[in-house]
């Protein structure tokens, strides 16, 4: 019997990398490291602040695709990091699931805003994510996370389909803030729960971690709709969940949450 | 004749963990509601259905299962770095600051007493884990502490609702009864203490924790 090579009976998997350290410098945020490999790309657009926009040229992430992202801040520098488009997780074909892993370093005095556009999940995807945040000494990172199951504007829901979202901010070393989700299954049936989001289908991660967090909890909480809540978790940490009929209501309170915390607009791909 | 054994085994276990999860045994579960009174509040929960549908949902997909999940971890645990290590994401799993107060403050009251029972003190854990890590220590079974622990905690939030919804005591005791064969399935399905299958998808009690925290009149302190 003649076995098929391997690489003529999967289907092509994406791969993609991006290795980024930039340093803080009397001339402003500089970069010191870009690699990029596969089908991502860091962009700079011209702007006063350093920002990064992520571009998937994939097209989205299905099963078995796998990517990459290293960010590391050294002291003093400031970014902002944002997706050029909404991440799509496509129907998986093989019930393999694609992972999207994404660390961000910062040391200390370093500003980093993640300000990633939704991750969509599609009627049949599976995903496996996960964001880690490392934080040494006196820092500013704000983290916005948000996802929508189904194609709400096409009126989709997620009746099958897997993720796994594991969101975890470690400072010198040790566990601050931990949020995993683990779901598989009928999501639509689950997310209609009573206490999960009552049928809302957009849901987001809100963790901004600054010396002076605090000041900004009354804000936060007084541009918050019903649906959400925030908390100062840790001395230095506010957690917000937010859920939301749809992405497009979602997206509403998200821009005034990163006009709050960062004192500016959100990055332009989310303005488009 | 064996007469050397640890004092913890000539009780039987069942009597052991029924005195460590009675609502007498001072952890101060009283004082929290897990988010419960803003639920009730708010006009979510309002009869014995909706207070076991909540309750229920909360065990199977928030705190009752991560904590039975903590609780196996800090008893498999084999030494103390691993131990702490446990703690130390239980506290890093709160998800709202009143969550982590109440987790900490009813497991320093855990470790206080049970310490002293077992004449060895305890560290000031989070419950779960203090609960696990006193279980381990007093020999007693893994699987049937987390149900005891999972019991209580069901127990207290259909107090709550008790007194706030309010639903009858019958009402009350049905809904606890209801939800016990949940606690044991979710005692036996998380008795690895596999840290990976941590997960809270119960997002709108999450927020009902941090309304609040500027609920204007409240009775709880979560």
């Amino acid at each position: 019997m003649t076995v098929l090579p391997r690489q003529v009976t999967d289907p092509p998997r994406a791969r993609g990398e991006v290795v980024l350290s930039v340093g803080g410098g009397p001339r402003g945020t500089t970069i010191r490291d870009l690699r990029h490999s596969g089908s991502l790309r860091a962009l700079f657009p011209r702007g006063p602040d350093m920002q990064v926009v992520l571009t998937n040229t994939s097209g989205g992430v299905t099963g078995g695709d796998r990517f990459r992202t290293r960010i590391t801040a050294e002291a003093g520098a400031r970014l902002s990091v944002t997706t050029q488009a909404a991440e799509r997780a496509y129907r998986t074909l093989d019930g393999q699931a694609g992972r999207i892993d994404t660390t961000l370093t910062l040391a200390d005095g370093a500003h980093v805003a993640w300000l990633p556009q939704e991750l969509i999940l599609f009627d049949g995807s599976a995903l496996r994510r996960r964001l880690t945040v490392e934080l040494t000494g006196a820092v500013s990172a704000l983290v916005v996370e948000p996802v929508v199951f189904g194609r709400t504007a096409m009126g989709e829901a997620v009746r099958a389909g897997q993720l796994h979202d594991r969101i975890e901010i470690r400072r010198d070393g040790a566990p601050l803030y931990l949020d995993q989700i683990r779901l598989s299954g009928d999501l639509e049936a689950h997310l209609r729960l009573s206490a999960v989001s009552g049928g809302g289908r957009g849901m987001a991660t809100v963790l901004f971690a600054h010396p002076a967090a605090e000041a900004q909890l009354d804000a936060l909480r007084a541009l918050l709709p019903e649906s959400a809540g925030a908390s100062l978790v840790q001395d230095d940490l506010i957690a917000a969940r937010i859920v939301a009929p749809d992405g497009y209501a979602l997206r509403q309170t998200l821009m005034a949450a990163i006009r709050l915390l960062t004192r500016n607009a959100p990055p332009r791909p989310w303005m488009l | 004749m064996a007469t050397d054994a640890p004092m913890a085994t000539a009780t039987d276990p069942a009597l052991t963990l029924a005195q460590w999860f009675s609502p007498g045994f001072p952890v101060g579960g009283f004082h929290f509601s897990h988010g419960l009174e803003w639920a009730i509040d708010a006009g979510d929960v309002t009869d014995a259905d909706t207070t076991k549908a909540w309750i229920a949902q909360v065990l199977e997909h928030g705190s009752g299962r991560n904590d039975a999940i903590l609780l196996a971890a800090a008893y498999h645990a084999a030494d103390d770095a691993t131990l702490l290590s446990v703690d130390a994401t239980a506290r890093a799993l709160a998800a709202t600051r009143e969550r982590r107060i109440e987790t900490e403050e009813m497991g320093a009251a855990f470790a206080r007493i049970a310490g002293a029972l077992l004449d060895r003190p305890l560290p000031a854990l989070t419950y779960p884990v203090a609960a696990g890590h006193a279980a381990q220590l007093a020999g007693l079974p893994q699987v049937l502490t987390a149900q005891f622990y999972l019991q209580a905690f069901a127990a207290n939030l259909a107090t709550v609702a008790m007194r706030l919804v309010p639903i009858g005591q019958t009402d009350g005791q049905t809904v606890i009864r209801d939800l016990t064969p949940l606690c044991r399935r979710i005692a036996e399905e998380t008795a690895e203490g596999d840290m990976d299958a941590l997960s809270s998808t119960v997002f709108l009690p999450d927020i009902a924790a941090m309304k609040h925290e500027t609920q204007a009149t409240r009775i709880f302190r979560t």
